[in-house]
């Protein structure tokens, strides 16, 4: 088994290296089977420059390669464990491209990561940390550590950094030595570990919400439909927040996954119900 | 960026402004009071370019007033007010210099005994609204009031709700706004409440 | 983002069926992301029959609305009778183009029947005042290419009052469901040659 682990690592460790090297033998050397994939670059002088001009429409809005922006998710540690709520809205521009997005990508049974900014990014990198924990539990035969899952990632944005990834993820999980633990990791190369944390567009939303009701003590329920109501109160005024709601709640046990609840459905249940939402007639 | 913040409740209107004036990277002053009462029941608060901002003020105020001595003291309601501020700002937007003013018009009709928040910013968009706030403070206040606003609330449970407001502020705004000011306009006319 | 005709957002549209037509629009007002009000109806009526829908930057929808409302005014101070809406169309472009180098940001649109007649009409402009005529729908605002999209897939002619109401609603709300900048609620006018049936459409809040 380790073997086989040490197979895969080693060797295709040092991205920044494959990458140089598939840029420089583009055309003169075949690559050989590679199980990982190297990114390639652009064949031009300033690839990074190249890359901003053309899809980065926050320097550029006329930019011809829009890509899918724009979500609110949240995470927060309360006595029960985590909950982990976020929309499912993508963007490119001011077309809606997807109301039907998953943002919360299941690295493990104990391990959640968070989706926002570049889809595609979150996305893939996301899924790859998903094999480097699996590569540790391999080489360790332990469970990685929060705390190590999101180094990881970490470190790999950071290796990056410059070239226009653009991702804000919240790394949640639960260890025995730990406990629940949330990492927040963005493309900054910022890693922080904390309480209660709303990243996107719609993070200042949901953060009104949040702050004003939360509480170490809430019950499971409580919690649950705190995270629920503040992503709900940032699709309602965030224009690139939307869709639907994905609901988590961290364990000892793992995640449990607590449904998909769409926002046209719920906005007016929620209206009613709270009595709440004055500012909409109907 | 200065905080803006605009409450109406069933009978009366409440208005928030940070007191910090910034230039740069120094507070300049932390007792800036960011309004200007433009009749007895009309409240205008600002918010933009430094040096526009009380120029623009202080001319509707002025315009206003003269109004109310032309006509005998009849004093211009809050839409009559709103709709004229709206009009300046739209024909200033296509002049050579525009004001880069927002502003918040907090009202109180007699005649029809209503109060009414105005919204409109430095484009002339006007838009009447239970509540409201210009710049990043929007981004926290309106989630947080879309909660717990409710339509027949008196001016004591607007203040409650005010509070919760400038707790939310405090918390997540990354600079120091020193404080606000905190006004309401309601029958009896415009007020200062202390201790914010 | 900075283009101005798509700092507030908003959309409308106008379809044309048998001896009756509709307007509809929605009711968001934004600025930028943030969503401001939910409230804001583009739409004016002039005399019995006639709309003018207005679409784009906000400040010029406000203003513009004014001004028709003046002109309308005196119009029907001077002819003792209500504009008819082919005439509105010639006074929207003719006041558009006035500005023709320093544009009103909007994309108007008319609808309306004829005053004797009862003869449908409806016609948008671009920003400087030229006529697009048409005999079945016209679009407009930030969600008009999802317009297009669903105007051209359920539009058909001769629809009786009912039936326009329904195929208007939903090509409205199904665009506005696909653009970020729209949406937050919508209203429909139909106009028949005896009546002005006004409907708010319950939608998606987010």
């Amino acid at each position: 088994m380790n073997s086989i682990a040490s197979q895969f690592t080693n060797n295709n460790n040092n991205i920044i290296r494959n990458e140089i090297n598939s840029v420089t033998h583009e055309f003169a050397q075949q690559n050989s089977l590679n199980l990982v994939p190297s990114i390639t670059l652009p064949p031009i002088s300033q690839p990074t420059d190249f890359l901003r001009a053309h899809t980065d429409d926050e320097t550029n809005p006329d930019c011809k390669i829009k890509i899918a922006h724009g979500t609110t998710t949240l995470a927060f540690r309360y006595q029960g464990g985590i909950i982990v709520a976020v929309d499912s809205r993508a963007t490119a521009g001011n077309w809606i491209a997807s109301q039907t997005v998953n943002k919360v990508i299941r690295i493990n049974p104990f391990l959640l990561g968070t989706m926002a900014g570049g889809a595609a990014d979150c996305q893939y990198w996301e899924t790859w940390l998903g094999t480097q924990c699996r590569l540790h539990e391999l080489r360790e035969k332990e469970r990685i550590s929060v705390a190590a899952a999101s180094k990881i990632l970490g470190n790999l944005v950071y290796q990056y950094k410059g070239m226009g990834l653009s991702m804000g993820t919240m790394v949640c999980g639960y260890t025995k030595k730990e406990g629940p633990t949330i990492y927040y990791v963005d493309s900054d190369g910022t890693r922080l570990k904390g309480d209660l944390f709303c990243v996107g567009s719609g993070q200042t939303f949901a953060y009104g919400v949040l702050d004003s009701e939360y509480k170490w003590e809430l019950t499971d329920e409580e919690a649950l439909y705190l995270g629920k109501r503040s992503i709900l109160a940032a699709t309602h005024r965030d224009a690139y927040s939307g869709g639907s709601i994905n609901l988590y709640h961290v364990t000892e046990k793992g995640w449990i996954y607590h449904g998909n609840h769409n926002v046209g459905d719920i906005f007016w249940d929620i209206k009613e119900q709270e009595k709440s939402f004055n500012n909409v007639d109907g | 960026m200065d905080i803006i913040l605009g409450i109406k409740v069933e009978d009366g209107t409440i208005i928030a402004t940070s007191k910090a004036a910034t230039r740069g990277i120094s507070v300049l002053k932390d007792s800036d009071d960011k309004t200007r009462a433009l009749n007895a029941r009309n409240l205008i608060a600002y918010t933009g370019e430094s040096g526009d901002t009380v120029q623009f003020a202080e001319f509707i105020q002025a315009n206003i007033q003269l109004y109310s001595m032309r006509e005998n003291d009849i004093e211009l309601s809050p839409k009559a007010t709103a709709s004229f501020v709206r009009n300046q700002l739209a024909t200033s937007l296509r002049s050579r210099k525009p004001y880069q003013v927002n502003v918040l018009i907090a009202g109180y009709d007699t005649k029809t005994d209503t109060a009414s928040l105005n919204w409109i910013d430095y484009l002339g968009t006007q838009v009447e609204l239970p509540y409201g706030a210009h710049g990043y403070a929007a981004f926290y206040a309106n989630s947080l009031l879309d909660k717990h606003y409710r339509k027949n609330m008196k001016i004591e449970e607007g203040l409650g709700l005010l509070k919760l407001c400038l707790k939310e502020l405090e918390t997540r705004m990354p600079i120091d706004f020193k404080g606000v000011y905190v006004k309401v306009v309601d029958k009896d006319g415009i007020r200062s409440i202390e201790g914010y | 983002m900075s283009d101005p005709s798509s700092i507030n957002g908003g959309s409308a549209l106008a379809m044309v069926g048998k001896e009756c037509i509709a307007i509809a629009c929605d009711l968001r007002l934004g600025n930028q992301s943030l969503g401001l009000s939910n409230n804001f109806e583009k739409l004016f009526q002039f005399g019995d029959k006639t709309f003018l829908g207005l679409t784009g930057l906000a400040t010029d929808v406000l203003t513009l609305s004014e001004t028709f409302r003046f002109k309308n005014n005196l119009y029907e101070l001077r002819e003792e009778r209500s504009i008819e809406p082919s005439t509105l169309a010639n006074l929207v472009s003719s006041t558009l183009y006035e500005k023709r180098f320093g544009p009103y940001f909007v994309g108007p649109i008319v609808a309306g029947l004829n005053s004797k007649t009862n003869e449908p009409f409806i016609c948008g402009f671009d920003s400087i005042g030229c006529i697009d005529f048409a005999k079945d729908f016209i679009v407009s605002g930030t969600a008009s290419d999802q317009l297009y999209g669903m105007c051209e897939s359920l539009y058909e002619p001769g629809l009786e009052p009912e039936d326009l109401f329904e195929t208007i609603s939903q090509a409205l709300l199904n665009a506005v469901d696909r653009d970020a900048l729209s949406g937050w609620g919508a209203v429909v006018y139909l106009v028949t040659k005896d009546k002005v049936t006004k409907r708010v459409l319950r939608t998606r809040q987010d």
